[in-house]
Order: C-alpha cells, then structure tokens, then sequence
C-alpha cells in the first residue's frame, strides 16, 4: 500500500493528462470512429512525456526549482509571459471542463442536470485545494482514478477478435469516408493530451510540495514509469472498448453515457459504477490538477510564495488565483457551454504551447549549476531532441488543422 | 557588473570555486529572490547599477558600476513592453540584504520588512486571511 501511495503523484498526473474529460470523450470518438489506428499516438506521447515529466521531477529533486520558475529564467519575460498567457488559458478552459465534468458525472450518476452539480463540484475542487494536505489530495483521487481500470476488464469481457484489433493498431490506415485531415487532427489531439504542460507544472510542482531531494529521483521515476504507461494503457483501453461496441454499430459519441455503453454492456451494473466513480475520480482529479497547475505557474512566474504545505495566508495570491480562476470556470459553465468542446478546443490549444515548456526543461537538465551531477545522459538528450522535433511539428500543425477539419467534424 | 558578485559566492551549490565570474543576464535576472526562510518574495524583475548612466558614454578606465538593488513591481511592465516608470513607484530591493546567488536569490532578512512583499501581506491581511480556514495549517 506504501508503495502505492508513493506513485499517487505520477497516477494523478497521469490520469488527468490521460483520461481528464475531454480524453475520456475523445479517447472513445477515436475509437468509433478509427478503430486503434491511433493507437500509435498514445505509445508516442506516453514516451515522450515520461521522457520530460522524469526531466522536470529531476530538475525539481535536485534544485528545487519548479518547471514554471525555469521557463520564466530561461525565456525571460517576454516569452516567458506568452507561454504563461498561453498556459494559463489552456488551465482556465481545463478547469472549467473538468468542473464540467464532474457535474456531468454526478448526472450519469443520480440523473439530476449538471446545472445542479457544477456549484457543487466547484465548491468541491476549491474546499480541497483550500484545506486538503497534498499527499491526502494526491492519493485519493490517484487510488480512485485507478477504477478506470474496469474500462481494461471490460475490454476483456467483451472477448473481441484480438487479431482485428492488433491489426488496427500495427497497420493504422484511415479508414474509408474519413478524411486524412481529420485522422491527423485526432492524432495532433490525442499527442497533445499525452503531453498536455499541465501535467509537467503539476508534477515538478508535486515534487516540491513533497519536499523531493536528490534522493528521490528514484521515486520520480518510478511515478512517471508507472503513472504514465498507465495513462496511456486506459486511453487505449477506452478507446478499444469503442472500437469493439460502439464502431460496428456506428454509434456516434457525443457524451459520456456512451463513452461508458461497452462497460456496461460488458459488466453490467457493477461494472458501470467502477465505471462512473473512476470517471468521477478522474474529473475530480483533472479539476485539482488544473486549478493547482493555473496558480503554481501564476505564482512561479512571478515569483510568489506558493505550496499547499504552506498556510493559504502564506500563499496568498496563489489562493486567490485560485479562487478567482474557480469562480471564472463557473461563470463560463453557467452559460451553459458544453464542457466536452471546451476541453477537445484547450488540448489542440496546448499543442501549439507545448515547445516554450519543453525546451526551457531540457536546457535545465543539462546545466551543471542546477544539475551537478544529475544533468542529461547522452541518450536522454537524442530522445528528448527528436520529442522536441515532434512537438514543433505538431503545435504548428494543431491550428491549421483545427480550421481545416472543423474540430474533427 | 562582472567583477562585483563576487562577495556573494554560492556556498551550498556544487562546482563553484570561490570568487566566480557572474552575469547579470544569465545568472540573476529572472531568478527567484527567497527569504531567509525560504519563503519566495519575488522574481528578480530588474537590476539597479550605480555608477552608469542610462544611455550615455562609458569612458574607458572609468570604474566598474555596481549592483545597488534588484527591482521589481511595475519594472517587469517595462522590461516587456518599454518605457519608464516613475521612481516613486519602483519597488526596491537593497543588494546589501543580498546573502548568497546561485540558482535562486537568497536574503539575509525576513520577507515581512521588505516593502517587495507588501502585496503579499495586503491580500493575506484582507482576503484570505479573513476566509475560514485561511490561517491554518491543511489536513
């Protein structure tokens, strides 16, 4: 169980970079729509953010330093506050998704409109980042999430013709009616929720609120080794689920009670509320992570005092960054925008910032002032190089192909 | 600039040998500035030299201007977009309180005399440390 708890922060990280609700939408679009001929994506994505999440959790072992502290010494002001404008509005529309989200599975859950529920979770998400100890936060949403795992069970269940699915996912083609650009569109979407920089903020951030030191770079990779593959299996497991019930029967997803059809048809009611508690759990996660990440880049940029191991009235302006940036999400829900769309506009959004996050990491880790002995190895630094090569290619394909495709129409 | 931190050499940090050759730009701009006990105060916005004038002539041989504050405030306005700000409103940090650089800024004093904190201490005093729960510990 120890040992569980000491992955909670990788887990969460992961699963609100993974399965958070605009992923758990799109994981099963996908897969009704492409089978796991994106199947690839996933696999990219998860090695590359385990290549840089394990980069900053180092930076932040080792110096202390948190991702946003370095982009801002690295960059400077100037692009330094492009990222963080750019940063900051993809946490603002996860934050009001994931809000969203969590109504809409407290709806699945006891049918009630999520109009009711966004109050709620809202009031939520601000009482536990308000009062809640990190690691308690951190484990119990982490070990909650881990019910997604049903959606893995139910893949099982199902008993598909595995052949067809391995096919899928060895040879990915477009299939026949889909345009190209919409195949590539879902595929610059889901690289961009694999490698979302909330996730890195979160996770460098996590390790100074946990009082890493060098000491614990093991620990950091073993989160980023387990929470990230995980990630990345339940999104393929989501999207396998799609493709094996929801593909032949050419059921479109538009929300979540089809995203979890092929459980319930799979396990019956049991495994439904595995279902919707890890989808909850998920949410809820996402909503902490998000809200968490929009006041540590906030307050690390400028140069705040900030950590929940602090008082909120030693934080103050991280806490009512915080505040402030609930209250937005919830004016923007109250308008009665769906909050599946804002989230599938802020991963394709994130893409096109991914490159002012990741290079400021990897020029860290390979200075000696911070690092000492801990900088790149020669094989990190090849790897991390061609990740930055992809991310560049897809942050500057993300807009083009979000006109050209209509979001994925 | 490049012979005056000299005073300040990083003692916890590895690989430093005593009386290195700092630069402004690289090593403390945009730094983080600690407390004593490590409580952020700020990022290091912008530095204030004696000794130089802005924008005239140096002659050569004249002497090595100084560092005599970090600045901070309305100053990162000016570093992003230009312009100048009235010296009323610059908020100071004296380099004298300066205890040691490396890959943060770390004061000799507590962030509570420092006027770069008294936003900090405005929003606790009278936002958050007036909403319940907001001067405790988390659980």
């Amino acid at each position: 169980m120890k040992k569980l708890f000491a992955v909670a922060l990788g887990i969460l990280t992961a699963i609100g970079g993974f399965v958070d609700i605009g992923d758990l939408v799109t994981n099963a679009v996908v897969g009704s729509r492409f089978g796991l001929g994106l199947a690839w994506v996933v696999l990219v994505g998860v090695v590359g953010i385990c290549v840089y999440a394990q980069m900053s959790g180092r930076v932040a072992a080792v110096s202390g330093r948190a991702t946003f502290e370095i982009i801002r010494e690295r960059l400077g002001p100037r692009a330094g506050l492009a990222n963080l404008a750019a940063s900051f509005l993809i946490n603002l529309l996860t934050v009001t998704a994931e809000i969203g989200g969590v109504a809409l599975a407290l709806q699945l859950a006891t049918s009630v409109d999520p109009m009711w529920w966004i109050p709620v979770a809202a009031f939520g998400v601000w009482i536990v980042v308000w009062r809640a100890k990190f690691e308690l936060l951190e484990n119990v949403t982490g070990l909650l999430g881990l019910t997604l795992i049903v959606f893995a069970v139910a893949l099982f269940l199902l008993a598909p013709d595995w052949g067809s699915l391995a096919g899928q996912a060895l040879q990915p083609s477009v299939p026949d009616g889909e345009p190209v650009a919409t195949y590539w569109f879902y595929a610059v979407a889901l690289f961009g929720a694999a490698m979302t920089p909330y996730e890195v903020f979160f996770f460098s951030s996590g390790a100074v609120e946990e009082k890493w030191t060098v000491k614990d770079i093991g620990k950091s990779r073993l989160n980023v080794l387990v929470g990230f593959p995980l990630g990345g299996l339940l999104s393929i497991a989501i999207a396998g689920c799609a493709a094996v019930v929801l593909l032949p029967a050419a059921i479109e997803v538009t929300s979540l009670s089809q995203v979890v059809l092929p459980v319930a048809e799979a396990g019956g009611k049991i495994a439904l509320a595995f279902a919707i508690v890890g989808i909850l759990a998920a949410t809820f996660g996402a909503a902490l992570e998000t809200t968490l990440s929009s006041g540590y880049t906030l307050a690390q940029y400028f140069g705040w005092s900030w950590g929940k191991f602090r008082k909120p009235a030693k934080a103050a302006r991280f806490h009512l960054a915080m505040i402030i940036g609930i209250l937005i999400a919830v004016g923007i829900l109250a308008t009665g925008v769906d909050p599946i769309l804002v989230t599938e506009y802020s991963v394709v959004f994130s893409a096109v910032a991914l490159p002012l996050t990741y290079l400021p990491i990897l020029i860290i880790a390979n200075d000696r002032e911070y690092m000492g002995d801990h900088v790149n190895g020669r094989v990190m630094n090849a790897v991390a190089q061609v990740y930055l090569v992809i991310i560049l290619a897809a942050a500057l394909a993300a807009i083009p192909l979000l006109i050209v495709t209509g979001a994925g129409a | 600039m490049n012979d005056e931190p000299t005073t300040t050499g990083a003692t916890g940090t590895p690989r430093h040998p005593a009386g290195r050759v700092l630069d402004a730009h690289l090593h403390v701009l945009d730094r983080q500035v600690l407390d004593r006990d490590d409580v952020p105060v700020t990022t290091v916005d912008d530095l204030e030299f004696d000794g130089i004038e802005l924008g005239s002539r140096i002659e050569p041989g004249s002497p090595a201007p100084t560092v005599t504050a970090i600045l901070t405030g309305p100053q990162l306005v000016m570093r992003i977009f230009g312009g100048h700000s009235p010296t009323a409103r610059i908020i100071r940090v004296p380099w004298h309180l300066v205890a040691e650089v490396g890959t943060v800024i770390r004061l000799g004093v507590g962030a509570d005399s420092l006027d770069a904190a008294w936003v900090e201490r405005w929003v606790s005093r009278h936002i958050i440390g007036r909403i319940p729960g907001g001067r405790h510990d988390p659980e």
